[in-house]
């Protein structure tokens, strides 16, 4: 993080939560892709576990318009933020956070965690659109090139996947198999689950941003209609996750069809 | 670059021995027309036919199009004919961008088909060579640029020739083009230009960059020897992206890639005797564009620039100019981007302002307008005192300029006065200051300016100015 950034994180916490919070993200029902919506949902949970008031703006180019090219980003007041790791930074600034009464080694747990999550679970979701041609060729050139004209969707859709490949190569995923990425989610899933244990969160003392995140990439997974439906599958296998992801649902995201 | 010069000769003489006379001034090659001197001895009365063309230095240029640029000079009556029309063809020889070298010479001819009043011209050529390239620096926009460049000229011996230019500029901005260009045979003198380019353009002023990759196809041609037509596809790929954060949202808003396919037709007529400092003759210039023939964005633009330039005494020129522009959404399905809109300010448009300075601004960042008009007056003198006339001050010239123009989403409410939509809110600035000429490409200036009317949101730059460009206002 350069310090410019890092300077207008601080100055933008010395200001409340301003009123008109906009979350910006793809469209959701023809657009956004599996990675994507899993951290674009884990920021809303987080935002509504913090009890922050947002509005959803969805926008085709949210991604070109965000700062780190990645989505969510959010708009607060002048301030434009992205990326889970940033928004909940930059909440942390306003005297606003979900950790405080953690002590080190619980911090040092749930940044661990994660970052496991954002290694594992984030990368496989990419494999798995990118890579696997099957979820390539029915799902993903189709949502991802949906927003742009002919041949444009083309050429976009060539040029994302190169660079999702060059990514994974740079951490060694993409030489392996769909059993092998199964195998590490399957793995990550049961370290999370383990950590979880009987717990209503991952930590005692109520929701964090690692609930968040687990959320976000859990649900979406288990929501999302894929021609390979595995990765629902491995998590179905660990109940306690899916009671954590149904809890946070209830919880915070059921109320606003009760209005 | 040698040509036919004409020199006066005793007059009365045989048309035989003055048409040899002629044949030997020719050699000593100048770039002059025949000048009024030669109409003392009454050109016009000598007879003269032409009876043999040679051409020498062909190689791989083919006979046809060679052909076509002389084939006039067979129709010359007189001697004076004779002198205009050569000269003519060797223009033509030169448009063909065959030939680096182009002398000719007229002489008498001889041998056993030579009739009594002819004459044999003769053109000596001399080809480019297969590819040839350059180092070079040229000025736009207020930018000036490096431009590294390569030529294949006349590729398959009809004037073809392939370029590859890339040039870079002190904006920031970069440029790499390859184009093939076909020149025609016909009476339109049509050109037809295919290429594909990549720019890359940063406007600090908006908070924008914009990367750019494309093609175009370009046709012009004359539909009468004044008039020009230039036709035109581009279909463009146009990455927009912000210059950092503090870029206002409004800007950021924008960012993403586009595509626009559109078509263009620009219609020129210029009649100036000059390029930067013309001392009479108008220049006008009608350009439409419409987008949204595939890709996502869509508009109809309509721009329009005209000067005209009135001696008023030896050296002392009026010059007016005016230029507007006006983009029209053809549907909202499709895109306008604020890279199409229009921007008004600086030191090439309205003076006394910033670049982009006037208009809708957000945080600092031009936003750009759906329309904008602007004019401007000058009154072009020499340098006071004149200062190394007849030389390097004739490069210079003082002007005292006044500016006006307005930009805005101008919309024509149908019981409203176009007029008085135009009219409100109006810029206003004048000046004083030197000019001087670049090579015959480009014209600079420093100038003094007084910003007179502006809105309060307006960037004004009162004081020293300074402009270096193509087309001013």
């Amino acid at each position: 993080m350069s310090l410019i950034e890092k300077i207008s994180i601080e100055l933008g916490a010395q200001e409340p939560w301003p009123k008109d919070v906009k979350l910006f993200q793809p469209y959701e029902v023809e657009q956004i892709l599996l990675p994507d919506n899993a951290n674009c949902l884990a920021v809303q949970a987080f935002l509504k576990m913090c009890h922050l008031d947002y509005t959803v703006e969805p926008k085709p180019n949210a991604e070109a318009m965000s700062p780190t090219l990645k989505v969510p980003f959010i708009k607060a007041g002048r301030f434009v933020i992205a990326e889970v790791e940033g928004i909940v930074q930059f909440i942390n600034g306003k005297g606003i956070t979900l950790t405080e009464k953690l002590d080190s080694e619980q911090k040092t747990d749930l940044r661990a965690f994660m970052s496991l999550l954002h290694n594992v679970m984030e990368i496989a979701e990419l494999y798995v659109c990118w890579v696997d041609q099957e979820t390539y060729n029915e799902i993903t050139s189709f949502r991802h090139g949906s927003v742009y004209p002919w041949p444009l969707n083309h050429i976009q859709n060539r040029s994302k996947r190169n660079q999702v490949i060059k990514k994974l190569s740079a951490m060694n995923w993409y030489k392996k198999t769909l059993e092998d990425v199964f195998e590490e989610v399957d793995k990550c899933c049961e370290a999370l689950s383990t950590r979880l244990g009987d717990g209503h969160y991952f930590f005692e003392d109520g929701p964090t941003e690692l609930d968040a995140l687990v959320f976000g990439h859990l649900f979406t997974i288990l929501t999302t209609p894929l021609p390979k439906n595995d990765l629902a599958e491995i998590i179905r296998k660990y109940p306690m996750l899916i009671a954590l992801v149904e809890r946070i649902e209830k919880q915070y995201f059921k109320k606003e069809t009760e209005h | 670059m040698g040509t036919v010069h004409a020199k006066e000769g005793p007059a009365g003489l045989a048309g035989e021995n003055l048409t040899e006379s002629f044949g030997s001034y020719a050699k000593d090659a100048s770039h002059e027309l025949p000048e009024k001197k030669v109409t003392e001895i009454d050109l016009e009365g000598v007879k003269a036919r032409v009876d043999t063309i040679h051409i020498d230095g062909l190689e791989r240029t083919k006979d046809d199009i060679v052909e076509d640029c002389i084939r006039e000079l067979f129709k010359a009556k007189d001697f004076q004919d004779v002198l205009l029309k050569a000269h003519k063809a060797r223009v033509k020889l030169d448009e063909l961008g065959c030939f680096k070298n182009i002398s000719v010479f007229i002489d008498t001819s001889k041998g056993s088909k030579a009739t009594s009043d002819g004459l044999e011209v003769t053109f000596n050529v001399k080809e480019h060579r297969r590819i040839t390239g350059g180092v070079s620096t040229h000025v736009g926009n207020n930018e000036g640029a490096l431009l590294v460049g390569m030529r294949a000229p006349n590729m398959f011996g009809r004037g073809e020739r392939v370029q590859v230019e890339y040039s870079h500029g002190s904006k920031k901005s970069s440029n790499f083009n390859i184009a093939f260009i076909k020149p025609f045979r016909g009476k339109h003198r049509p050109i037809l230009t295919a290429s594909v380019f990549q720019s890359h353009s940063e406007w600090a002023t908006s908070g924008y960059k914009q990367l750019e990759r494309g093609l175009l196809f370009d046709l012009g041609f004359h539909s009468t020897s004044l008039l020009k037509h230039n036709l035109q596809w581009e279909g463009n790929i146009r990455d927009f992206s912000v210059l950092g954060r503090t870029t206002s949202f409004e800007v950021r808003k924008e960012s993403g890639l586009s595509l626009k396919s559109s078509l263009k037709h620009i219609l020129s007529v210029d009649l100036r005797d000059e390029l930067i400092f013309p001392s009479s003759g108008s220049f006008f210039q009608l350009t439409s564009e419409v987008a949204g023939l595939g890709g996502d964005v869509g508009f109809l633009k309509n721009d329009l620039f005209v000067q005209g330039n009135y001696s008023l005494k030896e050296d002392i020129v009026l010059q007016g100019c005016l230029s507007a522009g006006f983009l029209t959404r053809l549907s909202n399905d499709l895109r306008v981007s604020m890279a199409d809109a229009y921007f008004l300010g600086g030191p090439l448009t309205l003076r006394g302002f910033r670049q982009r300075g006037v208009g809708p601004h957000s945080d600092g960042d031009a936003l750009g307008a759906r329309g904008y008009w602007a004019a401007g007056a000058h009154l072009f003198t020499p340098l006071p005192f004149r200062p190394g006339r007849g030389g390097f001050g004739d490069l210079f010239r003082t002007h005292g300029f006044v500016n006006v123009g307005n930009v805005g989403d101008f919309r024509i409410a149908k019981d409203g006065n176009l007029l008085d939509t135009l009219k409100h809110n109006l810029r206003v600035s004048y000046g004083l200051g030197v000019a001087l000429r670049l090579g015959n490409m480009a014209r600079l200036e420093v100038n003094y300016c007084f910003p007179y009317i502006f809105d309060k949101g307006d960037q004004t730059q009162p004081g020293i100015q300074f402009g270096i460009g193509v087309q001013f206002l």
